[in-house]
This record gives C-alpha cells, sequence and structure tokens, in this order.
C-alpha cells in the first residue's frame, strides 16, 4: 500500500461519523440503483411475460404483407416446408399454426366485430394462456369443431355464457363471398387484457380454414424458443431462415415495437435518475471532501511543506473519495441485496396494471442480475473518483504557507 | 552570488499581503546572507514578519518583490514541484505545533519524506531506529502522535526535520508551545545537532532563553533587518 493510499484511507476513520453519513449517501444511492435496475428488470419481464405468453408468442411467421394488411389470402407460402423446417429447429420449443380474420360474431342479444382465431387447440396451449385463462365452461376440445372460446368482454357484451349458440360472419379469401356458421360457446376466458377479452374468439383451425376457403393454409405460426431471450434478438441468421420469398418471420421487438421502445425509452429514463442521483450524491461528496480539506489545512500545508508533489496532494484527496466509495460500495451493495432479495422473494402487488399495450398479470419480482453488483459499484466508485478531482485539484493548488495560515 | 558561500541569500525581499482589502507590507526590503553551518535566531515582536521571512525563504510562500536563493538556487525559477523536490531534500521543517500527520505514527512520520525521496525499506527503517534512538524517542516509534507530550511530539518533529540529512533547518518558533525547561532542553539539543553534523539551523523565537542561546541573532522589527548580530 503506497504511503498516499494508506493517509487517504486512514483519514477516513479520522471522523468516522462524517464518513459515514457520506458512505451511506453513496450507499443509499447505489441501492436505489441497484433496486430500481432489478424493479425494471422484473417489470420488463413481466410485461414481456403477459405480452408473449398470453397469445403473441415470442416470435411469429406470417405471409408477407399480412401483418400489415391482415388480408385473408397472405397465407404462408409453402407452408409444409415451414412447418418442417420448425420441427427440426433446436432454437424452436413450440410453434402452433393460426388462422386469423376479421368476424362479425352476433347472439340473439347483440353483435359485434372481432378478430377470429382459428388454432389447434393442443399445440396451442403451449403457445397462449387462453385454455389456463378459462373463467367459464371449458377449453377447445379435440373433438368438437363447433365450439368456439371467447373474452369475459366479449360475452358479457353478446350477452352469452357457456353452451350458448352464436353466429360468426367472414368473407372468404379469393372471391370475398360471405360464409356464415354456428358456433356453441364452451367457454369464457379472462386474461386481463381488453384487447383479447373484448375483441377475440378462438375455434378449431381445420373449421376456420374450412370457414375462410384456405384448406390446409395458415396466416401465422406463433413459436416459442428454447431460449426465451432468442425472441428479443434482432440480428440472427434464425429471422433469415424463415423470411423466405412470401413468408416473413420476426421476434417480439418487431412485433410489438411500442413494448420495445417503451423498454428502450425505461433505459434512458433509467440513465437520468442515475445522472441525477449520482449528481446530487456526488455534490455531498465533494462538499465533505472539502470540509475534510478545510479542517487539515495545517497538516495540508506542513505536507506540502516537507516535500510533497502537489500532484500527489491531489492524489490523496482522490485517494480518500476512493475510499469513501468503498465504504459507500460495502454498504449500498449490501443494503441492495436484502431489499432486491426480500422483495424479490415477497413480490409487489402489480397485477393489471398496464404498460405500453401489455398488462402486469402477476405480483412484480425485482430480479436480481449480475450488472447491478458490478456495474453499478464500479460506476459509483469511478463517479466519486471524479468527484474527488475538484477537491483534489484545489489541494494541489495550495500554497503552503497560505493553508497553514488560514488553518490557524 | 556564490552558491558555495551561502546556504541562504535574499536581495530587496519585500512581502505584501491584502488584510480585509487593505495592504499589508509583512516584509520591506530584506536583504540576508546565511552561511552553512550557522545557528540563528530571528527575533522581534509578534507581527514583525519572522513567520513570513521563513516562508519566503523556503518557498513556502511567494515574494511580492526581490529574489531568494538557496543554496544557489533562485526560488523564482522553479516550478511548484521542483520547489516541492528541492524542500523534500534540502530543508527541513519544525513548525511551532501540529507538525506531525495524526494519521501516522512517530515512526511512519519519521520516515515520511525518506518515502517521498525513494529510499529503501531497510535503509529507512535504520535511520528512523538511529534517529528516533538519538532523539530518546526509541520508546516511542509506534505511538500515534495524539499519545505524545508537546514536548515529544516536537523531538518527533525534529527527527523527522534531520532524517534525510538536509541542508537547513528551519524552526518557526518550536519552543512556543513548550514548558520553559523542555523548550531549554529541545534548543540545547537543536544546538548539538548543529554543531555535530554542521546543518544550518534558523529558527525564529521571541523567548529570551532561547536567543541567549544562539550564535547569530537577527533583529526583525517592521518588516525590516533592524539589527544582525553575531556572537563568538
Amino acid at each position: 500500500m503506497s504511503i498516499y493510499t494508506k493517509l487517504a484511507w486512514r483519514n477516513i476513520f479520522r471522523n468516522k461519523r462524517r464518513s459515514l453519513i457520506a458512505g451511506s449517501a453513496i450507499g443509499l444511492g447505489l441501492a436505489a440503483m441497484m433496486f430500481a435496475d432489478a424493479l425494471i428488470k422484473g417489470m420488463e419481464a413481466s410485461l414481456l411475460e403477459s405480452a408473449t405468453s398470453s397469445f403473441m408468442g415470442e416470435a411469429q411467421i406470417h405471409g408477407e404483407g399480412f401483418r400489415e394488411s391482415f388480408e385473408v389470402d397472405r397465407t404462408i407460402a409453402d407452408i409444409d416446408r415451414v412447418e418442417a423446417l420448425l420441427a427440426g429447429d433446436s432454437l424452436i420449443a413450440h410453434s402452433a399454426p393460426r388462422v386469423l380474420a376479421l368476424c362479425m360474431i352476433s347472439s340473439p342479444a347483440n353483435l359485434s366485430t372481432i378478430t377470429m382465431v382459428g388454432v389447434d387447440p393442443e399445440r396451442e396451449k403451449f403457445l397462449t394462456q387462453v385454455d389456463d385463462a378459462i373463467v367459464d365452461g371449458s377449453y377447445l376440445s379435440p373433438g368438437n369443431q363447433a365450439n368456439l372460446v371467447m373474452g369475459q368482454g366479449l360475452a358479457d357484451l353478446l350477452e352469452v355464457t357457456p353452451g350458448e349458440r352464436i353466429v360468426l360472419t367472414v368473407a372468404q379469401a379469393e372471391t370475398g363471398d360471405l360464409s356464415q356458421e354456428l358456433f356453441r360457446v364452451s367457454g369464457i376466458f379472462r386474461l386481463g387484457i381488453e384487447e383479447l377479452d373484448r375483441g377475440m374468439c378462438f375455434i378449431h383451425l381445420d373449421r376456420a380454414q374450412s370457414m375462410l376457403a384456405l384448406e390446409g393454409r395458415v396466416h401465422q405460426i406463433a413459436l416459442k424458443f428454447t431460449d426465451s431471450h432468442f425472441g428479443g434478438i434482432t440480428e440472427s441468421a434464425f429471422w433469415n431462415r424463415y423470411t423466405t420469398p412470401g413468408n416473413e418471420a420476426a421476434g417480439w421487438k418487431a412485433l410489438l415495437p411500442q413494448l420495445a421502445a417503451a423498454f428502450a425509452l425505461i433505459s434512458v429514463q433509467m440513465a437520468i435518475m442515475g445522472f441525477i442521483l449520482f449528481g446530487i450524491v456526488g455534490l455531498g461528496i465533494a462538499n465533505t471532501l472539502f470540509m475534510s480539506l478545510y479542517d487539515r489545512l495545517f497538516e495540508f500545508g506542513v505536507l506540502r511543506a516537507v516535500g510533497t508533489r502537489p500532484f500527489a496532494m491531489g492524489q490523496i484527496i482522490v485517494l480518500e473519495a476512493g475510499s469513501l466509495a468503498i465504504l459507500g460500495i460495502i454498504m449500498g451493495v449490501l443494503l441492495g441485496s436484502v431489499v432486491i432479495y426480500i422483495l424479490g422473494t415477497t413480490g409487489i402487488d402489480y397485477a393489471g396494471v398496464e404498460f405500453a399495450g401489455a398488462t402486469i398479470r402477476d405480483r412484480l419480482y425485482p430480479i436480481a442480475r449480475i450488472e447491478q453488483f458490478t456495474v453499478y459499484p464500479v460506476f459509483v466508485f469511478v463517479i466519486t473518483m471524479i468527484v474527488g478531482l475538484y477537491p483534489g485539484w484545489y489541494a494541489a493548488r495550495l500554497v503552503p504557507a497560505e493553508a497553514m495560515r488560514n488553518a490557524l | 552570488m556564490n552558491e558555495h558561500t551561502f546556504v541562504i541569500e535574499t536581495s530587496g525581499v519585500t512581502k505584501e499581503y491584502h488584510e480585509n482589502g487593505a495592504p499589508v507590507l509583512a516584509l520591506r526590503g530584506v536583504d540576508l546572507q546565511v552561511k552553512p553551518g550557522e545557528f540563528t535566531a530571528i527575533v522581534g515582536p509578534s507581527g514583525s514578519g519572522k513567520t513570513t521571512l521563513l516562508n519566503l525563504i523556503s518557498g513556502l510562500d511567494t515574494i511580492t518583490s526581490g529574489k531568494v536563493w538557496l543554496a544557489g538556487n533562485l526560488l523564482s525559477e522553479m516550478t511548484g514541484r521542483e520547489l516541492s523536490d528541492f524542500r523534500r531534500d534540502q530543508i527541513g521543517f519544525i513548525f511551532q505545533a501540529h507538525n506531525l500527520i495524526p494519521v501516522l505514527s512517530v515512526a511512519e512520520n519519521v520516515e515520511y519524506i525518506m518515502l517521498l525521496q525513494g529510499v529503501a525499506k531497510p535503509e529507512r527503517r535504520a535511520r528512523v531506529d538511529e534517529m528516533l534512538k538519538r532523539l530518546g524517542m526509541s520508546g516511542y516509534s509506534h505511538r500515534m502522535p495524539s499519545q505524545l507530550s508537546g514536548g515529544q511530539q516536537q523531538r518527533a518533529a525534529i527527527a523527522r526535520a534531520m532524517v534525510s540529512n538536509p541542508s537547513l533547518i528551519l524552526a518557526d518558533e518550536p519552543t512556543a508551545n513548550l514548558d520553559s525547561a523542555t523548550a531549554i532542553e529541545l534548543i540545547e539539543m537543536m544546538r548539538e545537532l548543529n554543531q555535530s553534523t554542521g546543518m544550518t539551523f534558523i529558527f525564529s523565537t521571541h523567548d529570551q532563553k532561547i536567543m541567549d542561546r544562539a550564535r547569530r541573532l537577527l533583529v526583525l522589527v517592521d518588516g525590516q533587518i533592524e539589527k544582525d548580530e553575531v556572537r563568538s
């Protein structure tokens, strides 16, 4: 340990109360940043989970232009080849083909325009939570092609309950002829997402293909990856593999650009918050260092008198700032870890809160990640050292005689 | 100027301060020469400029006008870093009080200058032990300054000032905070060290008993040398 480091470290413990207060400010700032990051990561994970697992999937393959136009004719090209590719793709955990079309749904009491979704009930179970969200009746059973499930909001509008009949009317592919069929409500679900609860109904895939005159063709294949993070990676050969003439593959960032933009905005907000928080803490540290310096002006004069170089004087102050930072980081990491652990275990009740088109469906659990324990402490250490440069520069410019005279 | 003749030479040194916006002339054209091995006391009433003169001849403060040569080096031509190195290697300081760095032990305080000089650890330790022994402080090497009496602190300060064998020791009222017996003991010790090592000592004081022991007496009044008396 150099003599300057020794001086700096021991000086920290000269005025224990002052150092403890300054260290606590650093520690609280760090703990707040760590917790805010954990909370945001928890919120992102919850929103993403809600957005992708409720219905959308982590990625989708569409017929080219379908996503923008929603035209019934734009189905996936060469569906058998695509399905075969997906079946052998190690990145894919599950996939579910779908047919989607705008339709008119009518009951004896009311009617509405919604999205009709034709699904393979067994494969769809791995992609959506509709089957888990049934609050009345039952999910689509493989045997009965005339069954239909709808959201609570839509059921309320149409004033229907399980067992009652409703009629779907759609325009067929190619011709645009109207096709109308009778269904029986088998179940009502409630996902807590307005768009799904009020604006969608699910029927069997074969029946939907038949209604729309799309035998064997689908509009969309929803995907679930073996690693859920993959859906957020935009640069990968995977997307090129499935974006072939007539088809396009997209992850959740492209499917939910508002959510991706919101996450990016949160990152910026986090950076601004960190800047403000550590700006305030930094000024407090600078004040502490100056107070400590003024308290020891004579001593600094003596150090200069006996031959300590100006640069070394500044070095001592910056090292003191670093020592304070270490003290604060230890306190902050301990405090942050405890808070994240406790709330990461118990969770915070944010259920039902909507954000950027997605809804938090469960308690929100802050997520600890390695950056909180590495990047943030290093950031705090560097910031504190930078803050120490100003009092350090002041100390380096002290005229020894003036310092000693002013101290008396 | 012959750099081998004088340890210190000043020419027309003036220092002006500003106190509450008003200029105060602390030194008025001081001309002074100090030869190697001298044991000189600068005396005078409070505010006569004793401390200011010591600060200027050691480069601890900036002069308003005039010139100061220290061991042949013109101080005004030296950078802050060069001055620091020069003080480290050529001058030992003893102040009135608060000489020692409170967070360093007696041994570490004495060792400090040698650390700055880059002296190897075994040599540092040997010289610290020798100097503390010479000043009767062997048993106090691990004590912190706060655990020492005023006299012991001044002895430790003398040890620090002398341990790197500087050519000049400057002491600003080194006995002001000590009782009479300790003050005389300390000044006798400094005189003995002056005689045995040949180091030049310059100290400011207004203690008559100490003035009596000086071989050269500079009387400073209102920032000017009023009397320069060399005793046999």
